[in-house]
């Protein structure tokens, strides 16, 4: 560079002469320079370069320069754990305090080099998963690096290998943390502190050396299996027993003895002399054996279940492995050590289907919480997290349902059977614009049906005040009138404060042909029937083949997947579901389009209930004159494609098709029977 | 060019400096090793030698696992796998010893006697039984029992106690299992011992008050808070609810503070129920109300807390934290407010709202521990109707039972098997078979011979399989789970029913929308007779029914298995006794079960000019009043509950063009229309 540079102030006096020579060389000359300052820029200024990778600010350090902390050999040792440590006498809920986001904040200790006074460290460096274990937590949401936010502290001491470890002096640089709640892979019984400690699953090394593609569940080369090499020879008996009664269906392996050099023996299972790989022996099993070793908590359980292979855990007094949030019933067998040799007996009793509803199961459960370190680190996390703010907990369907499962399933927000009082009534809603005579009858209409409890007009036009008090009917109940900010379809589907009533009315300004009979008929069935639409117009979706999509339907139909809003009756929960949790931009494009308010309803209430709607009373021909009904304006052409152009829009934001198709309809239970007229309690209905 | 020659080269050299200025300092950086800088370290850091980390256990090598032998179980602790031997459950299932009491016995404790000896699990011998019960006394002055005779160390024992009881043992609980009233979290032993509710001395003992939610409604209530005080009452504090807009937020408006000592049930949506033990009486109060319990740290184990996922019914909380405690209840977003409440009435009706529930769930519990991988399934325990309801014995797969299609994403079977009765007279019912073998739905027919004459040699011939069973002569068999019922659906027939292929078509389709209630054709109803001062029913035509006969009818093959193993004994006796009766026990049991009514579709009233005069003193299209013995076998009925379950309902499906001023070949079910 700098030699070019020379060169170029000497330039001058030989250009004449050189001339072709010279060009060459300012051609180099910037050629270089150009290409040098690119490379400059791009080092600088690439964000994703190698180097401007790490942030400056973040550390990269080695793991062999920590500070190092000498323990004097009279450093206190902490009592031993407090047994009866609850999550309210010894958890300092006082640190976590209140959190808008519901979520623990975690603090991790940093790494420091314990040694003891003759300067022997006094446990080996991090490991590679407590390494994993910490990054995931520090990238987790709840992570926090100040620690007088955090409300849990993890220390950086490794104590997941118990071989490598010196427990007095561990215990020692532990001292602050005596009443630790403990997360743990092989709690028993005895020392388990429900609620408080955290049993997890001790992870395994092989969950990530060796790739094991899924197997769907069904029957397997072998019923049992067991893969386990150190058992006491006691289990050890009782296998070979099992083995020698049940013959092919059940396996024992061991450790092989004979093997050639170089091939790893955690990955080799012998029978005899016959070689086995592992873990995909396990893939060959419905059920595997799951027994006590030295410890409880078992790294097979792990493989096991990758496999989705059934765990048939015999280890008495063990606590699986997140057991608090987690139903093992649902993914594994337990067995009472001294009920071993029925096991087979046991396992045989359990029907096809529930076994591979299990080995579905336990993949699953490998799946979410068993895979890594850091699937690991948080569950563990998370189920902490529930115990501080149980009102945001996770629910038992969330950690235990497969996704396959949440998918197909609905939960019905009004699941309780319960049939509301009569004495309750409804509150009618009537939309409006500015059709005051038409709106003005179907109020005196209304107001007939005995269970009406309130009236409510939503007054949806902006421009033109609502008439004077003195002009609106008299009627028996309270009448309020609500004016709207914009002309919205959807105001009519606001959950106001005035509606006190669980049933709702909603219904157009100019359906007046409804008799007093119908409409509390209608309210009847909604009794019967409180988290479906009940309505009167009964509309049906069609998968139109040559168009490939669905059809908007309003003919004389055998079924009926929707009722019209035009005059439904409906829980008022589905007014706040509409107004708040409606799912996707359907809200705003059908006050948009100012279409279709209806068959979004009748979308939302299917999705989240599962129930087909329930259309009351014969079909009517509305013939009113004056008034543009339901029926007149749904027979337009462009009408009907809109329409259908609604469905396919809010079938795709739903991602599928809610509504339920049914063939049948409420009427009174003496509808057009041979009976007399004067008896029967709603005789005026179906008349024109 | 000499100019242009001297601006490039001016030109060069400034890019040239640039180039240093900007390259040189990264490059020394770079050549001078970076040191952690002072200040906060953002996140664990990643270390640059991660790589050389060694794993906690050496893959290359077996775990050197020193083998341990089988655990003896330590001294004073149970565990269920040590202390319990189910090897004495024979066959697997629950055979419960009741140990006589010695002395006068008091009237409570008589009829907890009579409810678990009229339910399935009992035995009169002690060496049938695996499990023995020990009842303690319900008087907190009465004496404890001597050491009973078969006591073996406690082993396979429950020491149930519903009150706590003070009175001194005069021998140590050993193995036994103790299922006690809110026990305190620290002696309660988890998968062994079992947890009760406190309840009230006054607690009815059989069917009992059902929950006081009315309606789904997030907060009916006026308060949003009610707080449990120490001598019983509740105390509501403020917030009224009409002011809480829908979206949840309520404007924070302590108001007068109110205390109605005389209300033992709270009006508020939260109930604040401190920890000591004392005060989980109101735990029970609350979830009656459907007032959604906070627990304050509790110092006692929540009942049933085995089986029950309480974390959807009541909220535990720091009482450390109040504050924190009350802004997330306000905040509480109101579909959970709505879940939760929901399910403390469910969980109310379906354990703790009387005695004999408690006892049965005890039992169920334990069952279920025997049971193993057979026991229900946590989703049976935690949604309507139940565990005492759902029995895993016909079924571990939710798919199986009516109630859980919504939740598994499944639906019925579209298939049905028409089980048809023939009694007394013993014709065959030829007309039937065929109108019913004419159903698309019709998977089998199988006629249930129950008359004295054999049954003929040769049927006619059917596109579907004809099975004949030879029933027992009595009226109870026809609802016996016959392993030949494999569809999901049953169409439950008597011989002399008359019924159309369109009906049976159109009532099969509108059952698979209802797979958990009854649909039927013909219908009862029961009203309350002030004359006689009890329960009474008609089969005269009317506005309303509650229920649909059994001699036409679809229902769930559940349904049978319910009938048969978990009724109790004495009831089905009384429905062989009067025949009538087993329609009103069918249709009580069903009631009890979904609480709904049942459903009516519609049938011809031709069908009763074309048939023969009734031979039976049953049989549809015969309105005749029931027998005076009939009329009270709804109370005796009523009584065995301990309640009415019978739901009234006014309406009738009917397929969608029913009767409409249409032409009649666009219908798909005309024939329902004959005049």
């Amino acid at each position: 560079m700098c030699a070019s540079v020379k060169y170029s102030i000497r330039g001058p006096a030989l250009i004449p002469r050189m001339k072709i020579k010279h060009r060459i060389y300012y051609i180099t000359l910037f050629s270089v320079v150009l290409l040098g300052l690119i490379a400059t820029g791009v080092f600088q200024f690439w964000p994703h370069s190698i180097e401007s990778s790490s942030d400056w600010s973040v550390e990269k350090r080695s793991i062999r320069d920590v500070p190092v902390v000498r323990l004097p050999a009279d450093s206190p040792v902490p009592e031993r754990g407090d047994l009866s440590c609850r999550m309210h006498t010894c958890f300092d809920v006082y640190r976590c305090g209140f959190n808008p986001k519901n979520k623990i904040k975690v603090y991790i200790y940093s790494l420091k080099k314990y040694v003891d006074d003759a300067g022997v460290p006094v446990s080996s460096s991090i490991s590679r998963e407590y390494n994993e274990l910490l990054t995931a937590i520090s990238e987790s949401d709840y992570y926090t690096d100040d620690i007088t936010r955090a409300c849990l502290c993890v220390p950086a001491i490794d104590l997941l290998s118990q071989d490598a470890l010196r427990v007095r002096e561990t215990a020692q640089a532990l001292a602050q943390l005596s009443r630790a709640l403990l997360a743990g892979g092989g709690f028993s019984t005895w020392t388990y502190r429900q609620g408080y400690d955290v049993s997890i699953p001790v992870y395994s090394p092989l969950s990530a050396e060796v790739d094991l593609p899924e197997k769907g569940p069904g029957p397997r080369r072998y019923f049992l299996l067991s893969s386990q090499v150190a058992l006491h020879p006691e289990y050890r008996e009782e296998l070979a027993a099992l083995e020698a009664r049940h013959g092919e269906a059940v396996l024992v392996l061991d450790k092989c003895t004979n093997l050639s050099e170089g091939v790893p023996a955690v990955r080799k299972r012998c029978h005899q002399h016959q070689v086995f790989d592992y873990p995909q022996v396990l893939q060959e099993a419905t059920f595997c054996v799951v027994l006590r070793g030295a410890r409880l908590g078992q790294a097979v359980l792990s493989d096991v279940l990758r496999a989705g292979c059934v765990p048939v855990i015999i280890a008495d007094a063990y606590v699986l492995p997140f057991s608090e949030v987690l139903d093992w019933k649902r993914a594994s067998v337990v067995v009472p050590e001294e009920k071993m040799s029925d096991v087979y007996s046991i396992l045989r009793s359990i029907p096809q289907r529930q076994t591979e509803e299990m080995q579905r199961q336990a993949r699953w459960f490998w799946e979410a919480y068993f895979q890594s370190i850091k699937a690991i680190a948080l569950a563990t996390l998370q189920i902490i997290n529930d115990r501080i703010y149980p009102y945001a907990a996770i629910s038992y369907e969330d950690w235990n349902d497969p996704p396959t499962v949440k998918w197909g399933s609905v939960s019905n927000p009004l699941f309780l059977p319960l049939i509301p009082p009569q004495s309750q009534g409804f509150t009618a809603i009537v939309l409006t614009y500015d059709r005051v005579e038409s709106l003005f009858r179907v109020i005196t209409e209304v107001s007939k049906v005995p269970s009406l409890s309130k009236l409510l007009v939503v007054w949806n036009n902006q421009n033109k005040n609502p008439p004077e008090d003195s002009l609106w009917p008299k009627i028996r109940v309270p009448l309020k009138v609500v004016r709207t900010a914009e002309n919205k379809l959807s105001n009519r589907f606001f959950p106001y404060n005035e509606i006190e009533t669980e049933a709702v009315l909603a219904i157009d300004d100019d359906i007046i042909m409804l008799t007093s009979d119908e409409l509390q008929f209608g309210y009847e069935v909604w009794r019967e029937f409180p988290d479906r639409l009940v309505g009167y117009p009964g509309r049906l979706h069609l998968w139109d083949h040559e168009m490939n999509k669905w059809k908007y339907e309003s003919e004389w139909t055998n079924e009926v997947s929707m009722v019209l809003t035009g005059a439904a009756f409906y829980h008022k929960y589905f007014n706040y579901l509409y107004t708040y949790k409606m799912p996707g931009d359907i809200k705003n494009w059908v006050d948009a389009h100012m279409n279709c308010e209806d068959i979004a309803m009748n979308f939302l209430v299917a999705n989240v209930t599962g129930k087909a709607v329930i259309k009351v009373t014969p079909r009517k021909k509305f013939k009113c004159p004056e008034c543009t009904a339901i029926d007149g304006l749904s027979l337009d052409q462009t009408h009907m494609v809109e329409r259908s152009e609604c469905i396919n829009k809010f079938a795709s934001v739903f991602g599928t098709m809610p509504l339920k198709v049914v063939e049948h309809r409420a009427d009174p239970v003496l509808y057009k029977d041979d009976f007399p007229e004067k008896l029967k309690s709603f005789p005026n209905i179906g008349s024109l | 060019m000499q100019s242009w020659r001297r601006k490039s080269l001016w030109l060069a050299l400034l890019a040239s400096w640039l180039l240093i200025l900007l390259g040189v300092f990264p490059l020394l950086r770079l050549a001078v090793p970076a040191r952690p800088r002072a200040g906060a370290p953002q996140g664990w850091p990643s270390w640059l030698d991660a790589e050389l980390l060694q794993s906690f256990s050496q893959p290359e090598e077996l775990p050197e696992d020193s083998p341990q032998p089988p655990q003896a179980p330590r001294g004073g602790s149970c565990n269920w796998g040590a202390c319990f031997d189910t090897s004495k459950c024979r066959g697997g299932t629950l055979k419960v010893f009741v140990y006589p009491v010695a002395g006068p016995i008091s009237e409570t404790r008589r009829r907890i006697l009579a409810s678990i000896e009229g339910s399935r699990y009992h035995t009169l011998s002690t060496a049938e039984a695996c499990l023995l019960l020990l009842l303690s006394p319900d008087t907190p002055a009465g004496k404890c029992d001597p050491v009973p005779p078969q006591w073996d160390g406690g082993r396979n024992h429950l020491v149930l106690s519903l009150h706590p009881a003070p009175c001194l043992r005069t021998f140590q609980l050993g193995k036994a299992m103790v299922a006690d009233a809110s026990p305190t979290v620290d002696t309660f032993r988890p998968g062994f011992d079992v947890a009760l509710p406190l309840l009230p001395e006054a607690h009815p003992l059989q069917g009992g008050a059902p929950g006081r939610l009315r309606q789904h409604s997030p907060r009916p209530g006026v308060a949003l808070l009610a707080l449990a005080e120490e001598r019983g009452g509740w105390h509501t504090a403020g917030t009224n609810s009409s002011a809480c807009p829908w979206d949840g937020r309520c404007e924070q408006d302590h108001g007068p503070k109110q205390t109605h000592p005389g209300a033992t049930l709270p009006n508020a949506t939260f109930c604040l129920i401190p920890g000591r033990s004392p005060d989980a009486l109101h735990f029970l109060q609350a979830l009656q109300a459907g007032c959604i319990p906070v627990l304050l740290s509790p110092r006692w184990e929540l009942p049933f807390s085995e089986v029950i996922d309480w974390t959807k019914a009541a909220i535990v909380a720091d009482e450390r934290l109040p504050l924190q405690v009350l802004a997330a209840l306000q905040e509480m977003p109101l579909t959970r407010v709505l879940a939760l409440r929901q399910q403390t009435q469910f969980l109310w009706d379906a354990y703790f709202s009387s005695v004999e529930k408690v006892i049965l769930t005890t039992l169920e519990i334990i069952q279920d521990r025997i049971f193993g991988a057979s026991a229900h399934p946590s989703l049976l325990w935690n949604s309507p109707p139940g565990a005492l309801l759902a029995l895993p014995t016909f079924s571990t797969s939710l798919s199986d039972f009516p109630f859980y299609h919504l939740q598994q994403g499944s639906r019925p079977l579209d298939r049905f098997s028409a089980l048809i009765w023939v009694g007394a007279p013993g014709q065959p019912p030829l007309k039937l078979i065929q109108a019913v073998a004419g159903s698309q739905h019709c998977a089998q027919i199988l006629v249930l011979w129950s008359s004295e004459k054999p049954p003929p040699a040769r049927w006619p011939e059917t596109a579907v399989p004809l099975i004949v069973i030879d029933g027992r002569r009595k009226v109870s068999d026809r609802f016996f789970p016959y392993s030949a019922i494999n569809t999901d659906a049953i169409l439950s027939l008597d011989a002399h029913s008359s019924l159309s292929t369109s009906e049976v078509d159109f009532a099969f389709v509108v059952w698979q929308h209802f797979p958990e209630r009854m649909v039927g054709f013909l219908t009862w109803s029961h009203f309350w007779d002030e004359a006689r001062g009890g329960w009474g029913y008609t089969a005269e035509r009317a506005n309303e029914f509650s229920m649909v006969l059994t001699s036409a009818a679809f229902y769930h093959r559940y349904y049978h298995t319910l009938f048969t193993h978990s009724l109790p004994k004495a009831l089905r006796t009384l429905a062989d006794e009067a025949p009538t009766c087993v329609d009103v026990l069918m249709n009580f049991l069903v009631a009890s079960v979904t609480k709904w009514p049942p459903i009516k579709v519609p049938y011809g009233t031709w069908h009763q000019e074309a048939r023969p005069p009734p031979l039976a003193p049953r049989g549809p299209g015969l309105r005749q009043e029931p027998q005076p013995a009939a009329q009270d076998c709804i109370n005796q009925m009523a009584a065995g509950f301990g309640r009415m379950p019978l739901v009234s309902s006014r309406l009738r499906l009917d397929p969608v063009l029913f009767k409409d001023p249409v032409s009649v070949l666009r219908k798909k079910y005309r024939s329902l229309e004959k005049p």
